[in-house]
């Protein structure tokens, strides 16, 4: 009977958490290799080879590699350095829920506010033409929809620097770093050795999953460049929509050839990151 | 004596973070804002007047996202309440936690494109029950995942104790699990909440413009180049977990792996 | 005999935690059984709850079969060495639990309650939270919560193992108390040797899954097995 009603709730969650990404997933694979779809009769490998002699996916995954990297990599960074010198400021009443108003702003909001800051007509153009540092809008520099996409790693920096200060603020406080801190203290260790010994390997330790997470999901980020983006290359998921979404009917197989490649590899992170952890073997 | 650097640091923090907000609100008053002048030549609430009348549509949009929002927030936060048990309690729960967490981590958009195909079939493309059916499938693994750590060892006990003393399933649910999990699942719903409310890609793919969630409006005003009802919307879309905020910092702020 | 436990075995995967069970308990007597832990002494609990499903065996309680019973029908109630107070009830609610369960009216649960808070020396506790709580005290309340819905069998895992020695002391004397007011029937699962003689009418002693019940007391003082003998030499030793 216990075990009966297990199953049932077990056979929900294949159905409701399983299902729809297999189906996804095989729907994707089958169109790129055009067994289904409008036009497509039948196996070919076709879009398959061209995707990859042409270069678009690998352009597209090393583009958005690169920019999540660098804003993981500055947000952690910064974060550290923020939790580290302003532990305590952050503590009083004020400054704990000033931090945590950047997360009631969603990914779209980023993305619009960053083009109203720094596109060519806005808030930093007037501000430059009035101290007459330009004439003219087309002399301001090129912030947004531009190639080294200073919009789209300026909007990621904003939306995910604060999560991490709040993320290592409640780690510092949960793994007792304080309490450990004064201890290698008293054993002798310096303010500098204290940070590097203590302080950073218990906050990195903790949290590199969720840093490793958070660089998957900056991989796939839709709003922030498909709004501060340029034509070419493009982040992966404003690459897929757009060949997904277009007349060339040759493009939407393409389309799903990127979709299932970019969806192993996210698979496969999702393997190395949650799978090791070994819990105990059973519970009586 | 050394300077004391960290007030004006923190000063700077503070009006860095309040900025977009204030920025926002100022952009919503605007309007026939030219470009090299510094102030806008019209300042006040003549676009916020536009929401209560249906012109913009704004208003039936914050509805229909409240709606949205609302449904899959409750969807989400029953069924990943309820199923987490199983999946938890099951001895290859590494495996199904796994199998929860691909949906999780792939990109909405993309998820969205490659079902759109079976919602389509299924009648649930450009209509509100699409997005609703859309945006739970990926809430719910977010739910699952978030009750993980309810299903341990401690709360076995307590469901054990409950039936020697006499208590059946129904009781076990109403008098033990629901209370202590109470605040769990208060959290769970606003996260959940928030997820829908926030999302885009996902809606668009699905809802293909039908369906006008708030965020599809500030891209449609983005793309028509009207900012300033762009910044009017994403005050709307900010205000709500503002005030969430206010009342629990817990409600906004997901943090678990 | 109130309780037969009749070839009972349990294995988890490979590994055989309890082998072939057999004893039997008169009413209103306690069992008191010592063992270290991992001896298997909690999934023979559990077992005989009906927590844990046994894989062969019989278990009769009055003479009924209770082998196939679901856990809530039994009358048979498992108390945690964990005194697992439910956190968000008050000392009054959480022994009116099981009453509430079998919808008994209020008048009547508060009666009872009241009634076994003045057994429990716990009056003027009543609607304290059990963070509020001493450990003692909330010991106290969690047995308060298991006797008063009248089981047939209590079944007791190291019930005072998390308290410090002077509250385990009133506490034992407590609970011989109770068992005669109440008219107890349990088994009491302990690794300290003194508690095991002082609390049990029988005495049993567990190691590797196999329980051994002894005839009378000094059976179990003589067996050199149970530690007794090494402890009189000990003291004797000193002198």
């Amino acid at each position: 009977m216990r075990i009966k009603k297990l199953n049932i709730g077990i056979l929900l969650f294949v159905l409701v958490g399983v299902v729809p990404f297999a189906a996804a997933f095989i729907y994707a694979l089958l169109y790129s290799f055009g067994i289904i779809g409008v036009a497509n009769d039948g196996f070919t490998l076709q879009f398959w080879e061209s995707v990859i002699t042409s270069g678009t996916f690998f352009k597209s995954f090393g583009y958005s590699f690169l920019i999540a990297l660098v804003a993981v990599a500055i947000s952690v960074g910064g974060a550290l350095w923020i939790t580290l010198k302003f532990r305590q400021q952050l503590e009083t009443r004020f400054m704990s829920f000033i931090i945590y108003l950047p997360l009631a702003v969603p990914g779209i909001v980023t993305g619009f506010f960053t083009f109203q800051l720094f596109s060519k007509g806005g808030f930093f153009a007037r501000i430059s033409h009035k101290l007459g540092f330009i004439t003219e809008a087309s002399q301001f520099p090129d912030l947004v929809n531009d190639g080294l996409a200073i919009g789209i790693i300026f909007s990621f920096l904003t939306m995910i620097t604060p999560f991490f200060v709040l993320l290592f603020l409640n780690v510092y406080k949960n793994e007792r770093v304080e309490e450990l801190s004064i201890l290698a203290q008293s054993l002798g260790a310096n303010a500098n050795q204290i940070s590097r010994r203590v302080f950073l390997p218990i906050l990195l330790k903790k949290t590199w999953v969720l840093i490793v997470l958070y660089f998957i999901f900056l991989l796939g980020a839709y709003e922030v460049p498909l709004i501060l983006g340029q034509e070419s290359p493009q982040m992966l998921s404003v690459l897929i929509i757009q060949e997904i979404k277009q007349y060339d009917l040759d493009k939407i197989s393409e389309g799903y050839v990127v979709a299932v490649l970019y969806t192993l590899i996210v698979s496969v992170a999702a393997i190395l990151l949650f799978l090791p952890k070994r819990k105990r073997a059973y519970a009586t | 004596m050394r300077l004391n650097w960290k007030p004006f640091v923190l000063s700077l923090v503070v009006l860095l973070i309040l900025f977009p907000f204030v920025y926002l609100v100022f952009l919503s008053l605007a309007s026939e804002w030219r470009f090299p002048d510094v102030w806008p030549s019209y300042i006040g609430f003549k676009n916020w007047v536009t929401v209560f009348n249906s012109e913009a549509g704004l208003l039936k949009s914050f509805f229909s996202s409240l709606v949205i929002s609302l449904s899959v927030a409750v969807f989400s936060t029953t069924s990943g309440f309820l199923i987490s048990k199983a999946v938890f309690y099951h001895p290859k729960k590494r495996v199904l936690t796994l199998l929860a967490y691909f949906p999780y981590i792939l990109a909405p958009v993309v998820f969205a494109a490659c079902l759109s195909f079976f919602f389509l079939k299924m009648g649930l493309f450009g209509n509100m029950t699409g997005v609703v059916v859309a945006q739970f499938i990926i809430a719910f693994p977010y739910a699952l995942l978030f009750f993980s750590s309810f299903w341990n060892e401690k709360v076995k006990s307590y469901e054990d104790l409950v039936a020697t003393l006499g208590g059946n399933k129904w009781q076990t649910y109403t008098k033990v699990l629901l209370p202590l999990a109470k605040g769990l699942i208060l959290i769970c719903f606003f996260q959940t909440f928030l997820i829908s409310w926030f999302e885009y890609g996902l809606t668009s793919i699905i809802g293909i413009g039908k369906v006008q969630t708030l965020t599809i409006k500030v891209f449609l005003f983005i793309k028509e180049a009207n900012y300033f009802y762009g910044a009017l919307s994403c005050c709307l879309l900010i205000f709500p977990p503002v005030v969430l905020l206010y009342f629990n910092k817990r409600y906004v702020f997901k943090k678990f792996v | 005999m109130f309780l037969e436990v009749q070839h009972i075995v349990k294995s988890f995967g490979d590994e055989k935690v309890v082998k072939d069970l057999n004893f039997s308990l008169s009413a209103k007597h306690t069992l008191s059984i010592l063992g270290k832990s991992g001896c298997g002494k909690t999934t023979m609990l559990k077992t005989i709850g009906g927590l844990v499903p046994p894989d062969s065996g019989k278990i009769l309680l009055n003479g009924e079969d209770i082998t196939e019973t679901k856990p809530e029908k039994r009358s048979i109630v498992y108390l945690y060495q964990e005194d697992l107070l439910f956190p968000h009830l008050n000392a009054f609610e959480n022994i009116a639990f099981g009453l509430r369960l079998k919808k008994i009216p209020e008048g009547l649960i508060k009666e009872k309650v009241e009634h076994m808070l003045h057994s429990l020396e716990l009056e003027g506790q009543a609607d304290k939270m059990p963070t509020q709580l001493s450990g003692g005290q909330r010991q106290r309340v969690s047995f308060g919560r298991a006797i008063s819905t009248n089981p047939s069998l209590l079944l007791l895992d190291e019930p005072f193992g998390s308290l410090d020695t002077g509250t385990r002391k009133r506490m034992q004397e407590l609970f011989k108390k109770l068992t005669e007011e109440f008219d107890i029937t349990s088994l009491f699962v302990t690794h300290d040797l003194k508690e095991a003689v002082l609390m049990g009418n029988q005495i049993g002693f567990m190691q590797d899954g196999v329980l051994k019940v002894y005839e009378d007391k000094k059976d179990f003082i003589q067996d050199p097995q149970t530690g007794v003998q090494s402890e009189i030499e000990f003291w004797g030793g000193l002198l």
